[in-house]
């Protein structure tokens, strides 16, 4: 913006410039008594320096202002996460449910010893990831704080489809002191609040590097990631090859779970998105029918209009002298 | 809701192919009782087969656009039973080796490859010099040609990684 300014002043400055030289040209062709007043080499001169000066203040500006400004290093921003194809983030897709499971257990077996997935209840799981029975079985696992009863104590009752995933931490102080002074981030969101979404959460879960690259200096307590802002991560690399054993026999490599984890991840922040599609897909469909109708009845209602035809014939003017059509 | 759905509905009774997914499912489970039945009557009241059979015809669309949810949650699991009963057993093949992350596998081709030559090239020369510069010399670190090298690889595996996993 600035550069831009300049320049049109520089263009003003070069507008002038050329006045100056057209008057004193007319003056010296109009006056042939100086003699030499001007020569062409004196112009030339007086030019050759102007475009000089001009170009060379641009040239001084631009190396002052031009190159764009990075307040942050590439180490500091942290490497952006390459797009994979993943194939529930396509239009006519859904998720896959199996994968779902799958990264529900993935979840449950190693993720959820640090990190809440607190905005989810049991009962969401049923018809996504498990049956009813499962869902129920895996609920009364837990226990939660149960009505007050007679004498007002609050006893603890097994959980039921109705409650939330159990949080690893009584709460976020809790999380910090537990896991030097790092808070491990709810996850039940997480794919709509980080740049990239599923392909940040996927590199970051398999992008730890064996160690970090020559010269880069890592935090004590911390450990390189070069996807995650700064690359200085307390979370550990957690996923190893067959970690889990997943039910359905999958072999469960570090990228397989995490891409199980990832698509559970994305459907725990966005239940809705199989009936959104659906949903999108019927919209598309009837609007498109119903604006292919409107068209053809604004053509029928305005085709007495359109095809009319307005014809003028012009009156015979006076007698013998009028012109002949 | 309901609108969608009945007009899901037509959509689904007008399509011909409608048939072969969504409804063979529970047409498998449905007339598994209704044949049985129409045996029964053929016993006991001796009419024609072929009236029997139109009858059935008939009868049986009936409760398919009725149980449509059934029939979409036992279309969810079936046949994907009979693809996991696939993939296991060749999974089971490759379980005997120990186990590469594909990840790992395609990123170290990749990072091999010819595409990421002068990434790697930079990448390499960087360690060396930071490997042997003295320790009075300005500090430098090698995590800006990672992150090149870095990117190059998987931009390059990410496809090969989609294909090789489930």
């Amino acid at each position: 913006m600035l550069s831009r300014s300049y320049l049109r002043s520089m263009r003003s400055v070069g507008a002038a410039r050329n006045a100056a030289v057209n008057t004193s040209k007319r003056a010296a062709s109009s006056s042939s008594s100086t003699a030499n007043a001007a020569s062409p080499f004196a112009l030339n001169l007086a030019g050759t320096t102007a475009t000089a000066v001009a170009v060379g203040t641009m040239a001084w500006y631009y190396h002052l202002y031009g190159p764009e400004l990075h307040a942050m290093t590439l180490a500091e921003e942290g490497l952006h996460a390459t797009k994979y194809p993943w194939v529930h983030e396509k239009y006519l897709k859904t998720f896959d449910h199996q994968a779902l499971r799958r990264g529900f257990q993935v979840y449950q077996e190693v993720c959820a010893s640090c990190h809440s997935l607190s905005r989810i209840p049991y009962r969401s799981l049923v018809g996504v990831t498990h049956t009813v029975d499962e869902a129920k079985a895996m609920a009364e696992e837990n226990e939660y704080d149960s009505e007050p009863n007679d004498e007002g104590e609050i006893e603890k009752r097994p959980g039921k489809l109705s409650d939330y995933l159990p949080s690893p931490y009584k709460n976020d102080e809790a999380a910090r002191a537990a896991n030097n002074g790092a808070l491990p981030p709810d996850l039940s969101l997480m794919v709509k609040a980080r740049h990239g979404g599923c392909n940040y959460i996927f590199s970051l879960l398999t992008g730890y590097p064996e160690e970090p690259p020559a010269g880069a200096t890592v935090q004590e307590g911390l450990n390189f990631n070069p996807y995650f802002p700064g690359t200085g991560i307390a979370m550990a690399r957690v996923l190893y090859n067959e970690l889990v054993e997943y039910e359905d026999g999958t072999p469960a490599s570090t990228s397989q779970m995490a891409k199980d984890v990832v698509e559970f991840l994305n459907w725990a922040a966005e239940p809705e998105m199989d009936q959104r599609k659906k949903m999108g897909m019927k919209v598309l469909a009837i609007t498109s029918a119903l604006f292919a109708l409107s068209v053809w009845v604004k053509r029928y209602k305005w085709s007495a209009i359109k095809t009319r035809k307005i014809q003028y014939t012009a009156p015979q003017m006076g007698g013998r002298n009028a012109p002949k059509h | 809701m309901g609108l969608f759905d009945s007009w899901a509905d037509l959509l689904s009774a007008a399509t011909p192919w409608s048939e072969a997914e969504a409804e063979a499912v529970s047409g498998g489970t449905g007339t598994a009782a209704t044949p049985a039945r129409g045996n029964v009557g053929d016993e006991l009241q001796g009419a024609s087969a072929g009236d029997k059979s139109a009858g059935q015809e008939e009868s049986t669309p009936k409760p398919q656009s009725v149980g449509k949810e059934d029939a979409a949650d036992e279309k969810d699991d079936e046949p994907e039973e009979e693809e996991e009963a696939e993939e296991e057993e060749e999974e089971e093949e490759e379980d005997e080796e120990e186990m590469v992350d594909p990840k790992e596998k395609f990123e170290e081709e990749c990072k091999e490859s010819k595409q990421c030559a002068p990434a790697k090239h930079h990448f390499d020369h960087c360690v060396e010099r930071v490997n042997n510069a003295d320790k009075s010399a300005p500090h430098e670190d090698c995590v800006e040609e990672f992150f090149h090298l870095a990117h190059c690889a998987n931009e390059c595996a990410a496809p090969k990684v989609w294909a090789a996993l489930k």
